[in-house]
């Protein structure tokens, strides 16, 4: 373990092992095959290291596995935000970013010059003008020190804007970053604030919330500033089904993040110029991202994604061959006496679907999608219950199909018992 | 700009922690790693915060003629907001849940504070296709009014009485020691837990949702023992999931929000996964799994795999037009 470090530089290789553990919670020392078993042993340690309790091992016959494993449900914050909370940095990063902050306390604004001898006399250490003025740049941009220049001369000066006292100044401000620190868009930024000020969220718990999706958020503001911006963005991209073996380049135009909070994904949706089609691509397989040039096409290209989205169950466009000559899906919906939270399901949960009422047991639900493949999987969440399966595409129906006859087999025998009623 | 920067990080935080206090012991420098720091902080941090004889730590801290340490700044370190999380508050300012907290006159404030600063993301960038659409109505006054009430009486531990109409539109009249809120992103619902009040005991614990409250009265009473907001029953799934169709990684996303533990079947290449669930969400999780087709079996418990059972063969008569 000589040299082993807990802070890391890059967050995109320990991004992947953070997920593995956390997604797969199968995988053993030999299936992380990507890096030596030295980065293994290490990026285990971190691990490790960042989430302690939460680290769960299972000793199989393939050797030790090991997993995080939670229930997001009985969590007050998300323990993946650890991994955002450990980047390495140099003993002047640390000393600068501390002394600098204290000779600016007062509210003065001070020229470079100023601000070196100031760090030299009150604390007795010398940095030389380029050092302080490089960590004077990036604390500019990153809105601890404002900048004004008066003639010639730049004066930098500490930002007013404190974490405790804007939470305490606007009533309700800390209950909401508590909220909104775990769930939403980048609750990890809300958490960061809570930590500044002192404060811990124990008010608020989330159902239904997939905390991994916080891993994303290294890659996510720069898609977010380009759709902002309206330019092109180039996406590194790898397989999942390969495990992160292949990869691809692809440069689109990006229109929107779609996010699913029942199964898990969430895609950056995009028109690709080369193929002339929208498509999406799902975050947590985008390793890179880099902003292109400005789009002079953008405001047209959202204009017809915006048309179209109207179509997409999910995320998906269909096959190209298909377009346009997919049959509206219809399905037949048994709803019992009794059973209305059926038809509120149906209603809160179609969709681009329509629903009109048959008869007092019949319900027919109506998706005229793009690909008509995309919604099977949430209408067999009414298994015991389709009547009938109509349009769309005869592969998915066969499937259908296939599934029931399968499932019959598995769980009532060749021949299957059968039930009349199911509550 | 971005979020993984040292900046934001657990070093940071301890040394800013360390120096906020005029003294302090090396024993206090070591519990601050504990209590902030990653498990094997304390192998790296002390000798960077601690003085030492060659100057290879930060610096940071002094020495005193007692022993004791006290930080090399005039100044307790400020907590300085950054850009970035100025842009993050400033885009939550457009979500309707963000008035549940504030007041208009706040919000105003709040809003002249932060107009030269650029939102983060704004809402359209994101599209939740599958959220549930009979989500809470957050523009309600009456929710906005109801929702203040049960925050507050959370924190200082009072009784409340609430009048509440069930799901199945029965009204129902109680006083609750209401113990946390749980939101969820799936029904973009809010649900609060609480534990029933009667002849002076806690009862069992309760969940209901916010948007069905209809009248909620304070008591003036607060409960001064610990009481823990009591569980809701937990239930264990055995399923196997088989290598097709991509299921294996399908069912590990969609599932990746349960406790669970999984192991891989290396004949087969599936695995089998078992999961721990809330039994109150027990026919939701079973028409997740259902979902799934045959590429999921349910394995046990029994009753749990007799109600998957009845669902597939009601289906396959209906499927075979037999009903």
């Amino acid at each position: 373990m000589s040299g082993y470090n807990e802070l890391i530089k890059n967050f995109e290789k320990t991004r992947d092992y953070v997920r593995d553990f956390f997604i797969y919670g199968f995988k053993v020392r030999g299936d992380f095959v990507r890096k030596s078993a030295r980065t293994y042993d290490d990026e285990k340690r971190r691990v490790e290291s960042w989430f302690g309790d939460l680290l769960r091992y299972d000793d199989s016959i393939r050797g030790r596995q090991i997993s995080i494993s939670v229930d997001s449900e009985h969590i007050p914050e998300n323990p993946l935000y650890q991994a955002f909370y450990s980047k390495s940095f140099t003993d002047n990063d640390i000393r600068l970013h501390f002394l600098i902050q204290d000779v600016l306390f007062d509210g003065r604004a001070l020229p470079l010059k100023d601000i070196v001898d100031e760090i030299d006399s009150r604390y007795g250490i010398f940095f030389d003008e380029q050092t302080v003025r490089n960590k004077l740049k990036e604390y500019v941009s990153e809105g601890i020190i404002i900048a004004e220049k008066r003639g010639k001369t730049a004066y930098f000066s500490l930002s007013a804007d404190r974490a405790d006292v804007f939470l305490e100044e606007f009533n309700g401000l800390d209950d909401a970053v508590k909220f909104f620190s775990q769930t939403g868009e980048f609750g990890v930024v809300g958490n960061s604030i809570l930590k500044a000020a002192g404060v811990e969220n124990d008010l608020f718990f989330m159902k239904h919330n997939y905390i991994v999706h916080t891993l994303e958020d290294a890659v996510l503001p720069e898609i977010v500033d380009a759709i902002e911006r309206k330019r092109f963005v180039s996406l590194r991209t790898f397989s999942a089904r390969s495990g992160g073996a292949k990869a691809s380049e692809n440069f689109i135009v990006p229109m929107r993040v779609s996010a699913s909070v029942q199964t898990g994904r969430r895609y950056i949706v995009g028109y690709i110029p080369a193929y002339n089609r929208f498509n999406s691509f799902r975050l947590d397989c985008i390793r890179a991202v880099k902003q292109g040039d400005i789009c002079a096409e953008y405001d047209d290209i959202r204009a017809k994604y915006r048309k179209n989205e109207g179509r997409c169950f999910g995320v998906s466009f269909g096959e190209r061959r298909e377009t346009g000559n997919v049959e509206p899906l219809v399905v037949t919906i048994r709803v019992g006496k009794g059973e209305e939270h059926i038809i509120d399901r149906l209603e809160r949960e179609k969709r681009c679907g329509t629903v009109q009422k048959l008869s007092d047991e019949l319900y027919e639900l109506t998706i005229d999608a793009f690909d008509p493949v995309e919604p099977m999987h949430w209408i067999k969440t009414f298994i015991g219950r389709i009547v009938k399966l109509e349009g769309g595409n005869a592969a998915a129906r066969k499937l259908f199909d296939d599934d029931i006859r399968r499932m019959n087999e598995m769980y009532n025998g060749k021949g299957g018992e059968t039930s009349d009623d199911i509550q | 700009m971005t979020i993984f920067s040292e900046i934001y990080g657990v070093y940071y935080r301890i040394a800013s922690r360390a120096m906020s206090r005029e003294s302090l012991s090396d024993g206090d420098v070591y519990e601050l790693i504990r209590e902030l720091g990653f498990r094997d902080s304390a192998l790296f941090l002390p000798r960077k915060l601690l003085p030492q004889k060659d100057s290879t730590d930060w610096g940071l801290l002094r020495r005193n003629a007692d022993g004791s340490l006290s930080r090399i700044t005039e100044n307790a370190p400020p907590a300085v907001l950054t850009l970035l999380q100025k842009r993050w508050l400033k885009a939550k300012l457009s979500d309707a849940r963000f008035r549940l907290f504030v007041d208009d006159e706040t919000l105003d404030r709040l809003e002249n504070r932060l107009a030269d600063i650029k939102p983060m993301y704004r809402p359209e960038h994101f599209r939740y296709f599958d959220r549930f659409t009979d989500g809470d109505n957050y523009a309600d006054p009456v929710y906005r009014a109801n929702f203040r009430v049960v925050l507050e009486a959370i924190k200082a531990c009072e009784l409340l009485k609430i009048s509440y109409v069930s799901g199945h539109g029965e009204r129902v009249c109680f006083t609750c020691l209401p113990m946390r809120l749980e939101y969820s992103e799936k029904n973009d619902k809010l649900r609060l837990f609480n534990r029933k009040y009667r002849n002076g005991r806690l009862l069992n614990g309760s969940v209901i949702n916010l948007g069905r409250i209809t009248g909620i009265v304070r008591t003036g009473c607060f409960f001064t023992d610990s009481a823990d907001a009591a569980g809701k029953k937990r239930g264990t799934v055995t399923v196997y999931v088989a290598p097709e169709r991509n299921a294996v990684e399908r069912f590990l996303m969609e599932f990746a929000s349960y406790e669970k533990r999984v192991e891989r079947d290396l004949v087969s290449g599936g695995c089998t996964a078992v999961l721990h669930y809330d039994k109150p969400d027990e026919t939701e999780l079973l028409i997740r799994l259902l979902s799934f087709g045959a590429a999921v079996e349910i394995l046990k418990p029994e009753g749990f795999r007799a109600q998957a059972a009845e669902r597939v063969a009601a289906q396959a008569k209906l499927t075979r037009g037999e009903i």
